[in-house]
């Protein structure tokens, strides 16, 4: 393959200075996390997340290398090898906390759940190149719709991890909205789902359940579910407008914060750093989300369009949820905190997930034969 | 092919434009959205959740003071702190719990099932928090645990202050015990700033002084974490000690009570006459507060409480005798001031007395013939006495009675004084409805009857009349002092009134007492030393009225139903300086029974007299020598 100079001349640095700022945080907030917390194996937490990073960067780097429209070609497949892995969590799956969520390679634990999101954008964007045309739904697309959403949809549901499920869903809908639907499926869509969600109420575990309770009144149950929300807000709150400074939340050092390194991490930053840090911080992800759109708006073809939204999006929805969960806004679901949160698996994704943007994002000036 | 071509190059980046607006706009909401709960949550309510985050974090955990030491009044310990050790397991901090508890168990000879028995039963504990699993074990079993600490982790060895009673059961019911305060104590309005784990004062000079002895309770301010674990200490107030106490006991006179006392029952009382300090006051039976420190055992304050003889009562002020023959000198006193007879009266004792259709007896039945009143008290004459409570009648007599301090309490330093009773007519028509019978009167004359005195009034009562007719309030504490020994309160001498008696019918009863030892027939004869300085009076008080014919040996009456035998005396003759009763319960005469335990009190009550007079001599003589030396030097 020849590469074209233009390429570097239109690498797109602001993204990587952008995500590099985040992680540099990321790994700064995760150094005070896990500051008084022995690891239980061997190494600190912040010291692995460096090594994810790294392995994130190469990856990034293939990412933005192999022309996008080559990745479109093969999208099927890609998501095809993305569900087999999460296939394969049924069988060599390892369980922590009751649920099956992990393939473990030479050492390296690895969440395939995460993987999926990735794969299911550019599969909807083959599928989108594919039937740009109104042309009704065949039997066909709805094997192919089926073969994104559904069966990945089914497959984490059953690990279980609603929280990802849902969240995968979530992603689905943004796409096929911005992409424009029919008002009568809309109307089917609300229908549906309006029958389903009491039916998900029964289908729900019993952990799960507490917590969408104690979401809606976190004093019900002090020290059970509803202690996570108070602690994270009690953390958040006590942070005051200039923080209490690196290392010294008393939240985080004390360990009244729960999952500090992985889903509170965010409450870690807010304790420390106070409302201004976290301004800074919330300034920097809507810096990178409306990066995300004006590649996706300035891509020259459908799929770029499709995939630098989709992967924007993908952010935009953690961040959201993730951060509103640790206010105290929504109940608490295992959404990470994209860059902060400790998690090899999200990490490497989410840099993949850059690494298509830069690719959308410097070839958007070649013309393609 | 070539229609595909044609999308791609027919694409239009604009058609989304309008999309990216409206998604701009969203995006920035939720944004706004976060910052705004952001802002709510660290600037409005942040002092609050910081406040929030301190409390988390933040522990305030009670220092308990140590509680006031009890002296006696030559500065003897009498009531020490000492520490116990409890050891407890902190389940956390070991892998194998079993087998900690087990070897725990085989090197301290406990049952080591019994105690992971009591540890399965212990459920809702946070982490962190010890579970106790032996108390009190004593310093032999603290160096075994000790010495194999590391094969016992998560054992942990507490060191809590205990009270150390030195002389146990010796002076058991003045000093008192303490325990956990109850349920029903913090219920109590007196109560009502003590805490629910405080340690208080439940019976004796403990319960009185409980305010005193107390102090403060310190605190420290502690970080925990989320475990609760202790961290750092952020601050510490430190616990102010509990005041120190000094009684007007002494604790050799004591012992030297409680080893003449070799009966069942009783009690014995030493006092000053000269200002009501208590010297001494031992109860029998007695019990061992230590026992009492760490939670009595339900099977020991069973065999306590169950016990006939009431181990747990405090006999000097709460047990309620009849005077018998020692109540004679106050009818003696009553008659002589009312001007009734003069120390010349003489009256025929042939034994008996009559009154209606009753005969009353002497208890010599031979009778006295004709005496007068030195010689009725001489030899405890008690037809003298009937005749004498006939002139009188009940009326005076109880007035009498009361001038002397009887029928009220003294209001000692402790709880559960009793106040005797003085019987009257109107008391009698009150309480049982029916009028006063001539004959109770004569009863009532020497002691007798509804008449009832604590040991404490009765020993007040003489040293009263020692002292020259001053009824003092009975004084037990000497002063309150702080740690360092500065002096918060000093109990000084209270008078509680003077007896209005002539010079001369004092001179008549103190020369009457002092012949009832020392004169040929005195009843007290035993007390009669080779000073002859000792004043006294025996009592012997009816538990049942007997039959007055039946002759019946003391030997085969049954226990319940024997006479109590009393002795009150002072000493010197002049001046007296010390005045001792005893009491025996159902110890049958006065005179053989408990006038030999006055004997050995009074003896060894100058006995320590001469030992400290010559160690005041001894002390000056040490001093000369070194002066002498060092002067030796200096020349």
């Amino acid at each position: 393959m020849k590469i074209d100079r233009r390429l570097f001349v239109n690498f797109d640095w602001i993204l990587l200075v952008i995500v590099m700022a985040i992680s540099g945080l990321g790994l700064l907030n995760l150094y005070s996390a896990g500051f008084n917390l022995a690891s239980s194996r061997g190494e600190p937490l912040y010291i692995k997340q460096i090594y994810w990073i790294l392995m994130g960067l190469m990856l990034m780097i293939a990412a933005f290398s192999i022309d996008y429209h080559i990745i479109i070609r093969h999208a099927y497949t890609i998501h095809a090898i993305s569900l087999l892995l999460l296939f394969l969590v049924f069988f060599l799956g390892d369980i922590t906390h009751g649920s099956q969520r992990w393939l473990v390679f030479y050492g390296f634990s690895f969440q395939p759940s995460e993987l999926v999101k990735l794969t299911m954008i550019i599969a909807l964007a083959r599928f989108y190149k594919d039937n740009q045309i109104d042309e009704g739904y065949y039997l066909r697309n709805t094997l192919i719709l089926l073969f994104i959403i559904m069966v990945p949809f089914m497959m984490i549901m059953q690990q279980p991890d609603l929280g990802t499920s849902l969240f995968l869903a979530l992603l689905f809908f943004t796409l096929v909205f911005f992409m424009g639907i029919r008002r009568n499926i809309v109307i089917s869509i609300a229908a549906v789902s309006s029958i389903l969600a009491p039916l998900l109420w029964f289908i729900m575990k019993d952990y799960q359940r507490e917590r969408i309770l104690s979401f809606l009144n976190p004093e019900r149950d002090p020290l059970g579910s509803g202690y996570h929300i108070i602690q994270s807000i009690i953390a958040i709150g006590s942070g005051g407008f200039f923080g209490k400074g690196y290392l010294k939340g008393t939240q985080t050092q004390l360990k009244f914060l729960p999952e500090q390194q992985t889903d509170f991490v965010f409450s870690v930053f807010a304790e420390e750093w106070g409302f201004l840090g976290v301004f800074v911080l919330m300034f920097i992800f809507l810096s990178l989300i409306l990066w995300g759109f004006k590649i996706a708006r300035n891509s020259r073809d459908l799929p770029g369009t499709l995939i630098a939204f989709g992967v924007t999006m993908f952010i935009f929805w953690e961040v959201f949820i993730n951060i509103g969960m640790v206010l105290g806004l929504f109940p608490v679901v295992g959404i990470p905190l994209p860059f902060l949160s400790y998690g090899g698996s999200s990490m490497v994704i989410l840099l993949i997930g850059i690494g298509l943007l830069m690719n959308i994002s410097m070839r958007r000036f070649v013309l393609h034969p | 092919m070539l229609e595909k071509q044609n999308r791609l190059t027919d694409y239009d980046p604009g058609k989304f434009k309008r999309k990216f607006n409206v998604l701009l706009w969203l995006v920035s909401f939720a944004f706004f959205l976060l910052i705004s709960r952001l802002w709510y949550l660290q600037v409005i309510k942040g002092d609050d959740l910081r406040q929030r985050s301190e409390n988390n974090r933040i522990r305030i955990q009670e220092v308990k003071s140590l509680r006031g030491l009890i002296y006696d009044t030559r500065g003897t310990i009498l009531v020490d702190n000492q520490p116990s050790f409890d050891v407890s397991l902190i389940p956390e901090d070991t892998k194998d719990i079993l087998g900690v508890i087990k070897r725990f168990a085989s090197l301290c000879d406990l049952d080591g099932v019994d105690l992971a028995k009591k540890l399965s039963t212990t459920k809702f504990r946070k982490p962190f928090v010890p579970i106790k699993i032996d108390r009190d074990i004593g310093r032999d079993k603290l160096a075994i645990v000790e010495t194999n600490s590391l094969n016992l982790p998560g054992l942990v060895v507490d060191v809590v202050p205990v009270r150390k009673y030195v002389f146990g059961e010796e002076i058991a019911h003045v000093l008192g015990y303490v325990g956990e305060i109850s349920a029903g104590e913090l219920g109590d309005d007196y109560y009502k700033d003590y805490r629910s784990d405080d340690i208080v004062g439940k019976y004796g000079i403990e319960r009185y002084l409980d305010r005193y002895l107390k102090g403060v309770s310190g605190g420290e301010q502690v970080e925990v974490n989320v475990q609760g674990r202790k961290l750092n200490v952020l601050g510490r107030v430190e616990p102010v000690p509990g005041l120190n106490v000094t009684l007007t006991l002494d604790a050799r006179l004591q012992k030297i009570c409680w080893d003449a006392f070799t009966e069942k029952a009783g009690t014995v009382i030493v006092m000053d006459p000269r200002d009501g300090s208590l010297l001494s006051v031992v109860s029998k039976p007695s019990f061992d507060p230590n026992l009492f420190n760490r939670g009595i055992s339900e099977e020991i304050w069973g065999s306590l409480s169950k016990d006939e003889l009431c181990p747990m009562q405090n006999r000097s002020i709460s047990g309620q005798y009849p005077p018998g023959s020692t109540y004679k000198l106050f009818v003696a006193a009553a008659a002589l001031e009312d001007g009734l007879i003069t120390a010349n009266t003489k009256i025929d004792c042939n034994g008996t007395f009559d009154m209606g259709n009753r005969t009353f007896r002497c208890w010599k039945k031979t009778g006295h013939g004709s005496v007068d009143l030195h010689r009725a008290i001489v030899e405890s004459c008690d037809v003298y006495f009937y005749h004498l409570g006939e002139m009188l009648g009940v009326e005076k007599l109880a007035h009498y009675s009361k001038r002397f301090g009887f029928g009220s309490k003294t209001f000692i330093e402790l709880h559960g004084e009793k106040s005797g009773l003085v019987p009257t007519k109107r008391w009698k028509r009150e309480r049982f409805k029916e009028p006063w019978q001539g004959g109770e009167t004569i009863s009532l004359s020497i002691g007798q009857g509804f008449f009832l005195v604590t040991p404490l009034q009765l020993i007040r009562a003489y040293s009263a009349i020692a002292n020259g007719g001053v009824l003092y309030k009975p004084r037990l504490i000497k002063r309150i002092v702080t740690a360092e020994g500065d002096i918060v309160r000093e109990f000084l001498t209270e008078r509680e009134s003077t007896i209005p008696l002539h010079k001369k019918t004092l001179e008549i009863l103190k020369y009457a007492l002092w012949g009832a030892v020392n004169e040929e027939h005195g009843t007290g004869w035993v007390l009669k030393r080779k000073e002859r300085d000792v004043s006294g009076k025996t009592g012997t008080a009816q538990v049942v009225g007997m039959p007055e014919d039946e002759e019946e040996k003391e030997r085969e009456v049954p226990y319940k139903l024997r006479d109590h035998a009393l002795f009150v005396c002072y000493a010197p003759r002049t001046n007296p300086e010390v005045a001792v009763l005893v009491v025996v319960e159902h110890g049958g005469h006065g005179g053989s029974t408990a006038a030999p335990i006055a004997r050995r009190i009074v003896d060894g009550y100058f006995e320590l007299k001469a030992h400290d007079a010559g160690l005041m001599v001894q002390s000056t003589l040490d001093v000369s020598p070194v002066s002498g030396i060092s002067g030796r030097d200096g020349t």
